[in-house]
């Protein structure tokens, strides 16, 4: 299905227009004549579209509405157009991560481009996030005891002083090893390490064990 | 005899009397009512006294001539005179006309022994007729005809006919006889007629009849045909009064009995020719004829009666009985009435002068006022600028995208025509935006270099405004409201100009509102007042004006703003006042400032 691009505009001429650009080029496009319009249907959108924001609104501006989306759906790709080069408004858009920032008139070769980048940055990001959120996921299944093994595997503890250190005995530590790399979706030891160092969870689990 | 020849003897060679009272006697030939003899004799006496300073005894005799001519008369005068002055032996005898002259001459022997005789009034030929003796000296008297003749043809230069009156006496008949010589070369040019030997009547009825073209000489009419006598003067009086050509006569005497004029010895020139004659001798010093002075007189009544003019006089012309003009008759008045006239002319004139600066520097301050008015223009137009630039995009990136958008369609497999077809009218509706922003833009740089007044209404011209505003608030995060009046609110002015008066204050509030952390509201509101006038409110939600500014907010150069030049209300002020309207700020209660611009209504032009 062909991405959905969904273009703010308070102007209803310019953004039927671009609205027609951009479904001649291939999108499915909906408009929206004030930020307010979008915030209602916010739940609507959902990953793999793009957000088309006129900066000048009246009522809600386009950085007031950047701010909301970002928490409300804070993986949505937002190119910002505007009618004039103003550098404090453009830096504080691509600070608050604006994918891009457009002069207007719109050169159809730049929007083009310029939507087609965010799309597939804004794809790679949900992917990074998908797997991120799997791997937490995971990580949050751990029981404490199996956090509590794996913060000492990664220190390169041995299962005996594993055992000997959590009071209990080497097979029942293999156990809680073999589960916790099978929960983690790792092939072995040594991947399940590398996971717990990305997420920090060992020292989160470190630190949560410290009194 | 005896006494003729001793006084005579003694009389001889011996010096005038020394006595401080010399005594003169005048005789006059007719009776004291014939003006030209009278008159000289008056002269005469006034002469005397006034250079002898009143020493002298005068006296006067008239012989009456005109009326007792005859022989014995004459003897009998003589012998009474003789008596009379036998012990008052006159020092100077002044013989006054032809007739004294020759009474005197002889009877001198009996009358003034060895007294001086001045004879005076006729003319020398006549003299020499007479046989005067060489001690008797005259003033004569040249009564040229011809002179007054030349006279009249000088006024009356069209006249073909000429006509000569003179009376039945000896002497009208000599004077007849002599005017016919004297005429003989100028009456060649004239149809001439010699009136005489006429009665009174005959003379009155004929020259009541004669054309217009007529020159008429009167000569003297001491007696017509019938034997009346007559003072010639009168006699001429009856015949000027009905004449129907001017009447010219040779003596001056006549100026005041009808006469247009003529060659003269005025009798007052002759009576003081005679004078200085006598005083002269009085004092023992040698006297010589001498020849008393011609001038020529005219009448300015019968100047007008007649139509001539002044201008064909001849040069030196004694002009008598002019009425004096207005300005000669009331000089004072007229001088003071001039004189506040050009008091009034040259108050008027500097008030003229004075208005003409006013208004010169009124165009030149109202130019300057419209040169201020549109640099403020342009530095609103550049303030605007971004936004509108922006206002512009907005169409052009429309008409952009659309047009790309329809290539796209037009190159797929099955174009959509129907869209194509939208696309196509929603460029041309895109071009018709950019066209008005344009216009907008334009208007507000539109350079004035006269006034134009014209009526519009204050609501149509308060949503322009706005248009033109609009994007700059949108920047700006400020919300922009308007509610207007549901009548229609005409105004006369530079629309122009209003236009920028709404601009600057609208500006200066956006401005106010910079940093005020709260929600930014501008809010224009039109509406008709109780009395009459068209209102337009602008508030903000500022911080409204501080407190004690309220009134220096509308001075030049008063600004809160870094970079204000503080002109924009205060140029605000002036046009709205150019145009008859008001300007107020104030505080609205919950914060921000309103200003508020007040015009009157243009007159509903009811037809």
């Amino acid at each position: 299905m062909n991405p959905m691009i969904h273009i703010v505009d308070d102007d209803q001429s310019f953004r039927t227009a671009v609205g027609r650009l951009l479904s001649a080029s291939g999108y499915r496009v909906t408009l929206y004549g004030s930020g307010e319009e979008l915030l209602a249907r916010v739940h609507e959108l959902v990953p793999g579209c793009c957000v088309l924001l006129d900066l000048d609104m009246p009522g809600l501006n386009g950085l007031a509405l950047q701010d909301r989306l970002s928490q409300q759906a804070p993986m949505l790709p937002i190119v910002f157009l505007s009618g004039h080069a103003d550098i404090k408004a453009s830096v504080q858009a691509m600070k608050a991560g604006a994918e891009d920032f457009i002069e207007k008139p719109l050169e159809t070769g730049i929007l083009l481009e310029a939507i087609a980048r965010s799309l597939q940055r804004a794809a790679t990001r949900q992917d990074e996030y998908d797997r991120n959120h799997a791997a937490r996921t995971r990580l949050a299944s751990l029981t404490p005891r199996e956090v509590e093994v794996l913060r000492l595997l990664v220190r390169g503890t041995l299962n005996k002083q594993i055992a000997y250190a959590l009071g209990t005995s080497e097979r029942t530590i293999k156990a809680h090893r073999h589960n916790l790399i099978e929960k983690m979706g790792a092939r072995n030891l040594a991947e399940a390490v590398s996971i717990a160092e990305r997420y920090g969870v060992v020292a989160a689990a470190e630190q949560s064990s410290q009194p | 005899m005896l006494l003729f020849v001793t006084s005579h003897s003694t009389a001889v060679g011996e010096a005038i009397n020394q006595d401080p009272s010399p005594r003169v006697l005048v005789i006059y030939p007719y009776d004291e009512r014939v003006a030209a003899t009278t008159v000289a004799g008056e002269a005469v006496r006034n002469r005397l006294l006034e250079a002898t300073g009143g020493k002298i005894d005068l006296f006067s005799e008239f012989l009456d001539l005109s009326r007792f001519p005859e022989h014995e008369h004459i003897e009998r005068m003589a012998q009474f005179l003789a008596i009379k002055y036998a012990d008052r032996r006159p020092d100077v005898v002044v013989a006054l006309g032809e007739q004294s002259a020759k009474f005197i001459v002889d009877h001198r022997a009996s009358l003034a022994g060895n007294a001086r005789i001045i004879v005076a009034g006729f003319n020398k030929s006549t003299g020499l007729q007479m046989n005067l003796p060489t001690d008797v000296i005259g003033a004569f008297t040249e009564f040229n005809i011809i002179k007054t003749a030349e006279f009249a043809r000088r006024l009356q230069p069209h006249a073909r006919k000429l006509f000569v009156i003179g009376g039945s006496s000896e002497f009208d008949r000599w004077w007849l006889e002599t005017a016919k010589a004297e005429l003989a070369e100028f009456s060649k040019d004239y149809v001439t007629t010699y009136l005489e030997d006429l009665t009174i009547e005959e003379f009155v009825a004929k020259t009541a009849a004669l054309p217009s073209n007529s020159i008429v000489l009167a000569l003297t009419i001491f007696k017509d045909r019938s034997g009346r006598n007559f003072i010639p003067r009168e006699a001429v009086k009856q015949i000027a009064a009905t004449a129907t050509a001017p009447v010219f006569g040779p003596y001056s005497t006549y100026i005041e009995y009808g006469s247009v004029g003529g060659n003269v010895v005025t009798f007052e020139a002759l009576g003081r020719t005679v004078a200085d004659l006598a005083f002269d001798a009085i004092q023992g010093k040698p006297i010589t004829h001498v020849q008393a002075p011609h001038f020529n007189v005219a009448d300015a009544r019968q100047l007008d009666r007649w139509g001539m003019s002044e201008k064909d006089l001849p040069p030196g012309t004694v002009l008598m009985f002019r009425q004096p003009s207005f300005l000669e008759q009331h000089w004072l008045a007229a001088l003071l009435a001039s004189a506040v006239i050009a008091v009034q002319s040259i108050a008027i004139i500097l008030l003229l002068v004075e208005r003409r600066r006013r208004r010169t520097a009124e165009v030149q301050s109202r130019h300057r006022l419209l040169e201020v008015i549109h640099l403020n223009q342009s530095a609103t137009a550049g303030a605007l600028s971004a936004s509108i630039a922006h206002e512009l995009n907005q169409p052009l990136g429309a008409i952009r995208s659309n047009a790309e958008a329809a290539s796209i369609v037009l190159r797929s497999a099955c174009p959509d025509l129907k869209l194509i077809e939208q696309i196509l009218a929603d460029i041309q509706d895109d071009d018709q935006r950019a066209h008005d922003i344009i216009s907008r833009m334009r208007g507000l740089l539109k350079k004035r270099a006269e006034i134009e007044w014209q009526e519009f209404d204050l609501n149509d011209l308060t949503a322009t405004a706005i248009k033109i505003l609009k994007g700059e608030a949108v920047r700006r995060g400020i919300e922009v409201s308007s509610t207007h009046a549901s009548d229609a609110l005409p105004v006369r002015a530079d629309k122009v100009h209003v236009q920028q008066v709404i601009l600057n204050i609208a500006i200066n509030a956006m401005d106010a509102m910079g940093k005020a952390g709260r929600e930014k509201k501008l809010m224009l509101e039109t509406r008709l007042t109780k009395d009459a006038n068209a209102e337009l409110s602008i508030s903000d939600s500022g911080d409204g004006i501080p407190d004690g500014k309220l009134a220096a907010i509308f001075e030049p150069f008063y600004t809160t703003k870094a970079s204000g030049t503080g002109l924009g209300l205060s140029i605000a002020r002036t046009i709205v006042e150019t145009y008859g309207g008001r300007i107020l700020a104030s505080n609205a209660r919950d914060g921000g400032a309103v200003f508020r611009v007040i015009f009157p209504l243009a007159k509903a032009e009811t037809t």
